[in-house]
């Protein structure tokens, strides 16, 4: 048996799953003492399941996306070698950054070597600001990590209690200033994200629930939760990830379908095409900043059920910001929900109230209380809808870098609109309808999240880059640089080696039953040429385990609801 | 004021090339990439990533007479790099944009209107597709194509050296020194556009000092005058003091700084074979110049122990071209076009062509109609030995896009005259820019082919 775990901001929503079908859940109010939320939740779906049957545990959380949102983590310094390029003033981040010379170029040699004297005089400013917490950071670091590791060495000289993160290590993709923003969260969210880790560990030991667990990454694939620690910002954003895997495991394997997670004051938008959640191109924004993390394609909308409505001149307009519950449920303004429960789309809150919402918004404009309440929907379903739109047309636009991929663009839309969330069921029909669409409401839409954690698979990558003409080879994954010996290196040789090293990722996590199928993404040789001579080859080659779910969810099982 | 973008299409393509150790090769943007990426210039506000889209061949077929057919002479790449600049055209036109960079491979500015097969890297000249385009589209009229590529530009003053309203500026290593061996001083266009052709060959060894010299004194106070609606940089970088093929000492900073001087609508990446050297640097440079972003920490790892000496008696022959340029170019009006390309109801001039990639031997003959009331149609007559004693013989009109009702009709008639006589041709051609109309007739076939551009707005 699976549990899938959810621990969300407000709700801890957990599964049970057996061959496939919901033997329980349960969905308990995430407290302060996040040790006994846990408990409680075990408790409930765990009813006279012995804890042996239990076979693996799979937890998703916002809680490293809501620490970022409200910015409690620590302090972190930067030293950065930003070398040439973009005027220096472009890496001012919200913290004190030392700039260190020192330059590695694209192809990773050594242009000029890091001045000890940057190095010590950026260790002292950061001492004198009290900082014990550093991300070291350079330009080009993933193809050459030799400056980085200078840094880091030196300030281990000085200062061994110092927590140092390096880019390389975080984040092996081009891009220098995504390196630095997800060098720097992982650095801030490692000690607070250990304390998670522990919880939940605790928990598990006091039910004698002794099965692997995992956790949910971004982009929805699984690492074992011990193996995370020292990467908690990929956890980030493994909620919304949960959800998308969820609703993947309750429809119809293949189908192409936007899913509608509408909340209290966000919508967040996501799209499954043929079947496989669409991971986003470039790397996660969080709040803001821009960095490497591989995720699902997540767009949020700000519009929900408690969206306040509020009439300007002969119109009305939907307001962002939630300032309490629908008006129905006692809040303060009339709501989207208010107008589903006038027209009988909902079975929350008091028919009277909502009447009486309606009634403010539609008297000075001399209009009927259901005639409101259609109006309210049809700016709903616009908004939704015009988003969905935007979000497939986005995908479209998506750059392209080599004549197959230019040839293979196709407009693709959606056959199903999947809701999810509080009040999703009420807009679902209109939604679809005016997108074309079916809608669909899952069974267990309320814990799609929990079930999305629970069918996850373990995941993991290798991505391999050879420059055979240096006689280097870089693995993005592990920020490991190692010499290639053989003088006959090419493509195929490269992706032997990249699946040894998976072998060896998936050892190191404890992964190594898991691996199954290896598919290869990405293979491209460059032939490097000098005066009309090949002089080398530049191999770039990533190998992955095989993505998806484990299982499609049947119906059938019962819940136990607090 | 609105801040606007700077559009930006990157396309490498990774799986194409002309041949696995040509200059022309996957390989060639790829550490331009590295760099652009590593930066995150594409993350910065003032930048936005567009995808490339394929031309249509109608779009080829507007500038180039293809033989036997477009499809013969284009490959998906070619269609995506032309693609690049017209998407990119019509996001600058339609305001979403301030300027762009089309950051594409296959290159075209040797690319001739008449096309029977590679020549200098080109297949199709991107720039002459875009102008074409935007007249049909947009109504655009006068357009500027300034070439800072170390070759001279020839395929695009080719097809624009009878055309009054397009200015076309090069300047270049002189061509006794260099590929394709044309681009002086005296090529001044033909007798409807004199003086709209401007080339200022420059001896080798040059820097950013005769860069700007030439910016500054030359190119800006021309464009100045000539009030175009629309300007293209075409964006060559074999300029640079690394480049294999060029030998002049051009730096990054030095192809920044005129490119905010310059201030073009759209710079299209043309050559540039140091790829490692120079491409990474100076597309960075270009890119950031277009977008206002400060250039002046972007510098090439071994610019310290380069030597930038220019020499002084090279630079006053640089200075002697400009200064008769300009004097041309102030005399333009007065001039006496009669008395330099003679009289008569045609002006002709017969070329030689030669096709350095494919190999192909051409030989052109050239005619321009005079006329009062409009820039006059042209008939050409080409044939190519393409060896082995294979030939293609082609007769083609091209009707300018303002061309008044007697050319026009002059044009059509000659046109079924030569279909109807069928000797001596393998192809008759026509390109009628004022209707947007192309006519392709295969004599041996006895076939004719014809394409329709979709109405403008629509
Ligand atoms: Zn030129
Ligand atoms: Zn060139
Ligand atoms: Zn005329």
């Amino acid at each position: 048996m699976y549990i899938g775990l959810d621990v969300g901001g407000t709700y801890t929503d957990a599964v049970l799953l057996e061959k496939g079908q919901v033997k329980s859940w349960t969905k308990v109010p995430t407290r302060e003492d996040l040790l006994n939320s846990l408990l409680e939740a075990f408790d409930a779906i765990m009813r006279g399941v012995p804890p042996d049957l239990i076979e693996r545990v799979v937890l998703s959380t916002t809680m490293i996306t809501n620490l970022i949102a409200e910015k409690k983590y620590d302090p972190v310094g930067l030293i950065l070698l930003p070398g040439p390029g973009l005027n220096h003033s472009h890496y001012r981040f919200d913290t004190e950054s030392c700039l260190v010379g020192g330059v590695i170029d694209y192809r990773g040699r050594e242009v000029v070597p890091v001045p000890k004297g940057d190095i010590d005089s950026s260790i002292r400013t950061l001492a004198g600001l009290k900082y014990k917490k550093v991300a070291v950071v350079g330009k080009f670091s993933s193809r050459n990590n030799k400056h980085e590791k200078e840094v880091c060495r030196r300030i281990q000289e000085s200062h061994i209690d110092w927590q140092v993160e390096m880019g390389h290590e975080v984040a092996g993709q081009l891009n220098f200033p995504r390196r630095v923003m997800s060098t720097l969260l992982n650095c801030a969210t490692r000690d607070k994200y250990q304390f998670f880790v522990q919880s939940v560990l605790v928990a598990l030991n006091s039910r004698d629930i002794n099965c692997p667990v995992y956790i949910l990454k971004a982009d929805g694939g699984t690492m074992p939760l011990k193996s995370s620690l020292s990467s908690p910002v990929e956890t980030i954003f493994s909620g919304p990830a949960a959800s998308i895997l969820g609703v993947q495991a309750l429809i119809p394997p293949g189908e192409t379908a936007v899913i509608v997670d509408i909340g209290g004051t966000t919508t967040d938008l996501a799209l499954i095409l043929g079947g496989q959640p669409l991971l986003a191109s470039k790397g996660a924004d969080v709040f803001g900043h821009m960095t490497h993390i591989n995720a699902l394609a997540v767009k949020s909308v700000p519009v929900g059920g408690d969206s306040v409505v509020e009439s300007v001149g002969k119109e009305l307009i939907l307001l962002s910001e939630r300032v309490g519950p629908p008006y129905c449920m006692g809040g303060p303004m009339p709501t989207p929900t208010d107008a589903l429960k006038v027209l009988g789309l909902t079975k929350l809150g008091d028919m009277k109230k909502a009447r009486e919402a309606m009634k403010i918004l539609g008297d000075p404009l001399g209009i009927e209380t259901w005639e409101v309440a259609a109006r309210i929907m049809m700016l709903v379903n616009d908004t939704i809808t015009s988003e969905i739109k935007n979000m497939f047309e986005k995908w479209e636009q998506e750059p392209a870098y080599r004549v197959w991929e230019v040839l293979q663009k196709k407009k693709v839309r959606p056959n199903t609109v999947v809701g999810v969330g509080g009040a999703a069921s009420g807009f679902m029909t209109m939604i679809a309808a005016t997108l074309d669409c079916y809608p669909v409401i899952p069974p267990y839409a309320r814990v799609a999240n929990a079930i999305g954690a629970a069918v996850a698979r373990p995941t993991l990558q290798v991505s391999l880059r050879a420059d055979t003409e240096q006689g280097i080879y870089t693995l993005l994954e592990e920020g490991y640089q190692g010499p290639i010996e053989d003088k006959s290196f090419n493509e195929d040789k490269a992706l032997q080696l990249a699946e040894k090293w998976l072998l060896k990722r998936a050892t190191k996590y404890g992964l190594e039953n898991d691996i199954g199928e290896v598919e290869v993404t990405r293979r491209e040789v460059f032939n490097m040429v000098r005066d009309w001579v090949t002089s080398g080859k530049l191999i770039d080659v990533s190998v992955q385990t095989k993505r998806g779910i484990l299982h499609y969810i049947g119906t059938g099982g019962g819940n136990i609801e607090k | 004021m609105k801040s606007k973008k700077t559009g930006v299409i990157f396309f490498p393509a990774f799986d194409w090339a002309i041949s696995p150790t040509h200059p022309e090769r996957e390989e060639r943007l790829l550490y331009t990439r590295d760099q652009i990426f590593e930066e995150g210039l594409m993350d910065l506000p003032q930048i936005a990533e567009y995808p490339p889209k394929l031309a249509t061949i109608h779009d080829i077929a507007r500038v180039h007479f293809c033989v036997p057919r477009v499809q013969s002479q284009v490959t998906e790449a070619h269609l995506i790099a032309a693609g690049a600049t017209l998407s990119l055209g019509d996001s600058i036109i339609q305001g979403e944009i301030k300027n762009g960079f089309s950051i594409v491979r296959p290159p075209g500015h040797h690319a001739m209107r008449v096309v029977h097969g590679n020549r200098g890297f080109c297949n199709i000249n991107n720039e002459a597709v875009l102008v074409d385009y935007l007249r049909r589209q947009y109504g655009i009229r006068r357009v500027a194509i300034v070439d800072s590529d170390v070759h001279h530009g020839d395929g695009t003053q080719e097809i624009f050296y009878h055309d009054p309203d397009v200015l076309f500026i090069s300047f270049h290593q002189d061509g006794r020194t260099i590929f394709p061996g044309t681009g002086f001083a005296h090529e001044l266009g033909g007798p409807q556009a004199y003086a709209t052709t401007i080339n200022i060959p420059l001896p080798p060894g040059m820097t950013d000092n005769t860069f700007h010299y030439i910016t500054d004194n030359l190119v800006l106070p021309l464009i100045n005058d000539f009030k175009p609606d629309f300007i293209i940089n075409s964006a060559g970088q074999d300029n640079h003091y690394t480049d294999p093929l060029g030998s002049m000492k051009f730096t990054a900073r030095g192809y920044a700084e005129f490119t905010r001087k310059l201030n073009p609508h759209l710079a299209v990446l043309e050559g540039g074979y140091a790829i490692e050297t120079a491409l990474p640097y100076i597309n960075m440079s270009i890119l950031m110049a277009l977008a206002g972003i400060d250039y002046s920490n972007v510098r090439e790892p071994d610019i310290d122990s380069f030597n930038f000496k220019e020499n002084p008696d090279r630079f006053a022959q640089v200075q002697k071209t400009v200064e008769g340029l300009l004097d041309i170019w102030s005399r333009r009006d007065k001039t006496d076009i009669e008395k330099i390309f003679g009289t008569g109801k045609f002006y002709q001039r017969k070329k030689q062509i030669y096709y350095d990639t494919d190999y192909i031997e051409e030989e052109q003959f050239e005619k321009v109609r005079l006329c009062g009331s409009c820039p006059g149609y042209m008939i050409i007559e080409s044939r190519a030995d393409r060896g082995y004693g294979q030939t293609a013989r082609v007769f083609a009109l091209s009707i300018p896009f303002n061309a008044c009702q007697e050319c026009h009709t002059e044009a059509y008639d000659l046109y079924e005259e030569a279909v109807k006589n069928k000797k001596g041709f393998d192809f008759v051609k026509m390109q009628d820019k004022s209707t947007d109309t192309c006519l392709s007739y295969d004599i041996n076939k006895g076939q004719e082919w014809k394409s329709e551009g979709p109405r403008p707005g629509v």
